[in-house]
């Protein structure tokens, strides 16, 4: 079973609906968290959401507890979420992302989809990671043709993973399957 | 007898009457049997009631309209303590009759009118730049990727809602216009946008971001071409792209949430608009209630992601917005529905006019733009009076 976390996002059922296609999915929202079914779940799913990763305690909370037991993926805030535990500054950026398709680039040879593979996808965010950072076990795998923002990473060894867009936008092209991918690994 | 004497003997006896706008011309309730006036503590009595029958009337339905604040309410988001007119928060209506009317009944009944412009506006361009600002910070700290600032006009005067509908719709005929009139209040519509049309286990919505005036030069292709260049449209139109898959992935089965048309341009009769059509088909499980929860109120109007958009709304507003980004139509007995969104309108209730109009915060608009663009709105109805 997959457990989505919803920090209360007008995204977060597109998530549901993508990852359903895989397995079962549950949703709940942040605040209202079912122990149960985080403990049941094999893969974990940080959803998109407003504000930036401080303002999310209890989701940071579970992530330092389910790391290296649990796949967990994180999308856009998500992303950001899991990066802030690992240590990272998330900024704003000078130029703002919302409702924007933008070309990628898998960057990294470890990268499970293949390095110069590029992808169009949708993005929804205001904040960025601030580079250089560094984690253990941690890799930048694709990165914004124009700008070389961060747009996802990955963590093979954790079974953790994030993408800074969105997978489950219309704007994003194969994004069932890059998650199909995630999820097989 | 014609409809068309009909409808004026109908206006003419003081009786309540409704009309929505249909595929073909309109349509006309009235005698209505019940009036119900929602509030938080029926509205959910309300959305469970069983009225299922064997063999549906076509009177068989409630037909009224949901407000703002009640749909907050409903999915939980508070709106703290307002001014307000005391204007009912919704009011649901059982018709026992139903006539259908050719759209030609709108040529007959309008007459002259003399222009003046004494509306008042609720905030001024000096605080409306204020709020601007604090909105862009907001979005630039990502707390909302996109939000729409309401202003309000309004006016002390009676109007007779029969000839405002036609000049409006002999004007600008929008696929969701209505009208209501009752004893103490009518509401006079334009809104181009349906939010839900449900039959049986289909479920469509269809919103519109992005509308352009016709003219010699502007045609349907040049239209596309124009929204298509304009990344302020699309961007807006792409985030309520996902956001209203989002709220149909909610109710729906898994994989059946698909977009039959994207960004396409439909032409009006003055109009044309940048729309998208997107569809579902229900978990057996879904309840009228669901559907209401996870559609409303429509986001197209409030911006995203909608809870916080709302939020940020909702402790800035210091006017109740009453019909306004609420939501009129249709539940039949079967469960099938119709519903639009509440934008260009005109609410007249204890004789005060008030229209509210909005338009959206991006990070590359200017407060100066967007407020003269509220007023453009708002003028179309100004006009009428």
């Amino acid at each position: 079973m997959i457990y989505v976390i919803d920090h209360k996002d007008s995204f977060t059922y597109n998530v549901v609906h993508q990852f359903s296609l895989f397995d079962n999915v549950e949703c709940d929202d942040y605040e209202k968290l079912n122990l149960n079914k985080l403990k049941k779940a094999s893969t974990i799913i940080f959803s998109p959401g407003p504000g930036n990763p401080a303002n999310y305690p209890l989701t940071s909370k579970i992530y330092r507890s389910f790391k290296g037991k649990k796949k967990i993926i994180g999308i856009c805030l998500g992303f950001q979420q899991i990066l802030f535990c690992e240590g990272a500054k998330i900024i704003e950026q000078k130029k703002i992302y919302h409702g924007y398709q933008s070309s990628v680039r898998v960057v990294s040879d470890n990268s499970i989809f293949g390095k110069g593979k590029k992808f169009k996808v949708g993005r929804y965010h205001s904040l960025k990671l601030k580079e250089p950072f560094k984690a253990r076990n941690f890799e930048i795998t694709m990165r914004c043709t124009e700008t070389n923002t961060a747009m996802s990473f990955e963590n093979k060894k954790d079974n953790i993973y994030g993408f800074q867009f969105h997978p489950e936008s219309f704007l994003t092209n194969n994004g069932k399957l890059l998650i199909k991918k995630i999820l097989s690994y | 007898m014609n409809t068309l004497k009909k409808l004026q003997n109908l206006n003419n006896s003081g009786k309540s009457y409704i009309i929505y706008k249909s595929k073909n011309g309109f349509d006309l309730y009235t005698n209505f049997s019940k009036k119900i006036i929602l509030n938080n503590n029926n509205i959910i009595r309300f959305l469970k009631k069983k009225n299922r029958k064997n063999k549906l009337k076509n009177t068989d339905l409630y037909i009224g309209f949901f407000g703002y604040e009640l749909l907050n309410n409903l999915i939980g988001v508070k709106v703290p303590k307002q001014r307000t007119n005391k204007f009912p928060k919704g009011i649901f209506y059982k018709p026992e009759k139903k006539i259908n009317l050719r759209k030609d009944f709108l040529c007959n009944l309008s007459k002259p009118f003399n222009k003046k412009n004494d509306f008042k506006i609720n905030i001024n361009r000096e605080i409306y730049s204020k709020i601007f600002k604090r909105f862009k910070k907001k979005i630039k700290s990502g707390e909302t990727y996109q939000i729409k600032i309401c202003t309000k006009y309004k006016k002390i005067s009676k109007i007779e809602p029969l000839d405002f509908f036609c000049r409006l719709s002999k004007a600008n005929l929008a696929p969701e216009a209505f009208m209501i009139k009752d004893k103490n209040y009518s509401i006079v519509s334009c809104s181009p946008e349906n939010l839900i049309t449900k039959k049986g286990s289909l479920i469509t919505t269809k919103p519109i971001a992005g509308t352009v005036k016709k003219t010699k030069k502007m045609n349907k292709l040049r239209a596309l071409n124009y929204f298509k260049k304009n990344i302020k449209e699309n961007k807006e139109h792409n985030m309520i792209v996902d956001m209203e898959r989002n709220d149909l992935s909610r109710i729906c089965k898994k994989g059946s949430v698909k977009l039959v048309r994207t960004k396409v341009v439909e032409e009006y009769k003055d109009l044309f608009h940048y729309v998208s059509l997107i569809k579902g088909k229900l978990n057996s499980k879904v309840a009228s209630i669901d559907i209401i929860k996870a559609m409303m109120p429509g986001g197209s109007v409030i911006g995203c992601p909608k809870i916080n958009t709302l939020n940020l709304l909702n402790n800035q507003e210091k006017e109740n917005r009453n019909i306004y980004t609420g939501s009129f139509g249709f539940i039949k007995f079967n469960g099938d529905m119709r519903f639009n969104i509440i934008i260009r309108s005109i609410l007249n209730y204890r004789n005060v006019s008030e229209i509210s109009v909005a338009s959206g915060v991006v990070v590359d608009s200017s407060a100066k733009h967007e407020f003269e663009e509220n007023y453009i709105k708002a003028k179309a109805l100004i006009d009428l009076y």
